[in-house]
């Protein structure tokens, strides 16, 4: 066992995805000022001030190339992830990305059926369903966002207050417009295309309030696709039945993390300061004279990505990084511009990779305090020899930002005893509430799918330029989940892996020639796929846990996953069914929909069979609440029970909404920046004295 | 039929090879020399599958060529000698799905065999994550 005695670190946070790159990325654009004895932002220094930088480390589990940023290596690392992705058969989400042993990802292409109580094993989940968790992540540098979709639609109001509306789940600590200022910067940060005005979803009457009077987003909106200008021409004006209720058909173009054109009418600079007021630090957007918005190309080389190419392969992989990922962000964090405008790489933010995170210590005499970080380094992805190393924390703010499989298990696989009335009392970190570990969400993706009485030509661009939002909020939450509707670009590749599936069709009945290749091009350019992503409330039984029977190569816990859908979710997703068939009605759509008891996620509601599929939204292990008793931080993301503690990333969610997660995750991870600025100044301060 | 005459390849089993693939994909034999793979893929099938049988599947592919004086007789004549031919129609349904997809037994030849399956030109779309058609190209019709 080695301590390491290094240069002191004031934070130290485990992993470079999203959550994690954008608090390194806010700190480090902040220095001490020592005069003015407060944080400032870089920017705002001038050449003869005395300043103190803030040192942090990141630690990434995932191999140390991947978060190798200058531009040679960054670009044979990503050639390498694209390389790969062609060579793969499978082309699913992890496919592009290392596959390692040393940090294991969980995997779409593990999925079992289970058959309790014994549990599925296969991938590294231990699955004890009787659901099995059917969404992937992946540990590597720029965590998830290397293969996420890009979509970034904010949460609506009502999503923050389920209980008071409709007396379900849980309230946010905070509300929409608490987080709307961090949403705009989450926005700046991400690159989001979009289209204000164009933007509609029930309950919000006035839009332009809803994202704040006169907001644009960066860039204008990401073209549609052609089969979505003929599905919303094809249902322009109409209603469906949802029970009792005519509900109109919205479809919105979706505003997403992905290059298209700088929008010029984008007000806000591209700076992020922070504020010390009476209440402590506030993050907002420097005023700047020169306010537009700057494109973030490739990591490898900005004059590449700047615009989408329509690759159409965003998940798993951008191959121009046109689609925003971590990276992108990571890169500002370790890269600043020095007075002449050059960017320089910082001695103050240090990433060390293929370092394990397991455990934390906190000190005997004090149990608020996080002491000691422990980690395993291996040395490279094909050895599996590690070394044993402890970092100590007693000075440090600790940001656990590893997602949200594995912030709980380093939690719940950190124990210490405190006296309580004179008893030993057994703790895990962070835990008083008992949440950690539980109210895993995901969204159920049920997909519909079929042929459009025309070709429609999908198959092209990005992932999806259309949503219908008009089942995202509504009276009926109160009995079963709400939904958004991507209308999805990439025929039915996804339910019936198209188009290898219909190949084999046809040609297993004989067909060749040109007979095959009008077949082929009839069913091809045809096919429509609906997609809908039921929202999932928090239940405590949906869970992570971790045993001494389940490690990984390295010796470490596996999670293990209990997960189970309620009646609440079966019936909007039988809802969702029957708003599905009308819309195919209307269209023409001939139904080649199929849901099967071979599927690995399938149940019968009212004598009818749904099957879904996960939307890689993991949410909610460590949930933000109102107090020490019902969750794990406060609304900044900071532990309840230790005083040197954050727990950031969509683990964080209190409820899971309609949105995908990550705009939202980014948001409240900038907010909490607030927090850490407020104990860096504190200590700082004491230590200037 | 014409069994076309592949320029650099001296080899005119591979000619034959080239002629039965594009009367079984439905395309031009210039569609298939343009994806640079027709040699690997006779490689690989060389490799892949026994001597005799796919000698037999080329000298059967030879005769149907040889013997067929228009498109319909050629269907016809590869109906009866190699879907009719359970043996040959397997190997053929190797061959159809080795040019659409890239894939022989599921797995991509080469990296390249993703990229330039025949899949992609009959859908009027590309492979993702290659041969990029540009931004808005999505929101019109192809042309």
């Amino acid at each position: 066992m080695k301590n390491q005695e290094t240069k002191k670190k004031d934070v130290i946070i485990v992993g470079t995805g999203i959550a994690g790159a954008l608090v390194a990325k806010t700190l480090s654009d902040h220095v001490y000022h020592l005069k003015k004895k407060k944080m400032v932002h870089r920017a705002s220094v001038g050449e003869k001030d005395s300043i103190q930088e803030i040192e942090i480390l990141m630690l990434e589990a995932g191999l140390e190339a991947g978060v190798m940023l200058d531009s040679a290596r960054s670009f044979e690392t990503y050639e390498e992830y694209v390389q790969t992705f062609y060579s793969e058969e499978a082309k699913v989400p992890n496919s592009p990305y290392p596959n390692l042993r040393q940090a294991p990802s969980p995997d779409v292409l593990d999925i079992r059926q289970i058959n309790p109580p014994f549990p599925d094993k296969t991938g590294y989940l231990v699955q004890y369903g009787p659901m099995p968790f059917a969404s992937d992540a992946i540990r590597v540098g720029g965590g998830t966002t290397m293969h996420w979709l890009g979509t970034t639609p904010r949460m609506l109001p009502n999503d923050f207050r389920l209980k008071s509306e409709y007396n379900v789940a849980m309230d946010w600590p905070i509300e929409y417009n608490t987080l709307k200022p961090y949403y705009e910067m989450a926005e700046n940060e991400i690159g989001v295309s979009g289209n204000v005005d164009e933007q509609e979803y029930p309950g919000i009457k006035n839009i332009h309030r809803y994202y704040g009077k006169g907001y644009n987003f960066p860039m204008e909106k990401v073209p549609q696709s052609y089969m979505d200008e003929k599905i919303s021409a094809g249902l322009k004006g109409a209603s469906v039945k949802l029970g009792n209720e005519t509900i109109p058909l919205y479809f919105v173009p979706s505003p997403q993390g992905r290059n298209s054109t700088p929008n010029a009418d984008y007000d806000r600079s591209g700076v992020i300061a922070a504020e010390k007021n009476k209440d402590g630090y506030q993050l907002s957007f420097a005023d700047s004279n020169d306010a537009s918005f700057r494109v973030e190309g490739a990591v490898w080389d900005p004059y590449q990505g700047e615009r989408c190419e329509g690759n159409a392969s965003c998940v798993p992989i951008c191959p121009v990084q046109a689609k925003y990922n971590a990276l992108k962000t990571l890169k500002k964090a370790v890269y600043k511009r020095d007075s002449k405008g050059y960017l320089r790489k910082t001695k103050s933010v240090e990433i060390e990779a293929q370092s394990v995170v397991y455990k934390l210590s906190v000190s005997k005499d004090n149990p608020e305090l996080i002491t000691k970080l422990h980690l395993r380094r291996y040395e490279s992805e094909d050895k599996t020899n590690f070394e044993e190393i402890v970092k100590d924390t007693s000075d440090s703010i600790v940001v656990l930002a590893a997602n949200a499989f594995e912030n709980p298990k380093i939690l719940l696989n950190s124990p210490y005893t405190v006296i309580e009335n004179g008893v030993e009392v057994k703790r895990t970190v962070a835990n008083r509430s008992d949440q950690v570990g539980r109210n895993l969400m995901d969204h159920m993706v049920m997909l519909t799918w079929g042929l459009f009485p025309e070709p429609i030509y999908s198959y092209r661009g990005p992932g999806s330029t259309t949503n219908i939002s008009s089942f995202r909020d509504g009276d009926f939450r109160s009995d079963f989940s709400s939904w958004i509707s991507p209308l999805d670009n990439w025929g039915w590749s996804w339910p019936a892996f198209s188009p290898g599936s219909d190949i084999a069709e046809f040609i297993g009945q004989g067909m060749f020639g040109k007979e095959l290749r009008e077949a082929l091009t009839s069913r091809l350019t045809r096919q429509v796929l609906f997609h809908f992503e039921i929202e999932q409330l928090p239940n405590a039984d949906n869970r992570v846990t971790i045993s001494n029977e389940y490690l990984d190569i390295m010796g470490i816990p596996r999670p293990i996953v209990h997960y189970d859908i309620q009646e609440y979710e079966k019936k909007g997703m039988e809802q969702a069914k029957l708003v599905s068939d009308q819309m195919f009605e209307k269209l023409g759509i001939e139904d080649f929909t199929s849901y099967k008891s071979s599927d690995n996620n399938t149940f019968v509601y009212n004598n009818v069979r749904y099957s879904f599929n996960g939307a890689g939204h993991i949410v909610g292990t460590h949930r933000m609440g109102h107090d020490a008793t019902d969750s794990v931080t406060n609304s900044y993301c900071k532990a309840w029970d230790h005083q040197n503690l954050y727990v950031v990333g969509a683990g964080s969610m209190t409820t899971l909404g309609t949105s995908n997660p990550t705009l939202t995750l980014a948001a409240l991870t900038i907010r909490s920046v607030e927090s850490m600025l407020n104990d860096l100044d504190a200590q700082f301060n004491s230590e200037k004295k | 039929m014409i069994i076309a005459n592949i320029e650099n390849v001296d080899d005119f089993y591979y000619d034959v090879f080239i002629s039965i693939s594009a009367a079984s994909v439905g395309f031009e034999v210039n569609d298939l020399i343009s994806t640079g793979l027709g040699e690997t893929y006779y490689k690989h099938i060389l490799n892949s599958v026994e001597e005799a049988t796919f000698l037999e599947f080329l000298n059967t592919s030879k005769d149907i060529l040889e013997s067929s004086h228009s498109e319909t007789q050629l269907n016809i004549a590869i109906s009866e000698n190699l879907i009719a031919h359970a043996g040959m129609k397997e190997l053929l349904d190797k061959v159809i799905t080795l040019w659409y997809l890239g894939t022989w037994d599921g797995f991509y030849v080469t990296t390249n065999a993703y990229t330039q399956g025949l899949a992609w030109k009959v859908m009027s779309a590309h492979p993702p994550g290659a041969k990029q058609p540009g931004f808005k190209s999505w929101n019109v019709k192809p042309v």
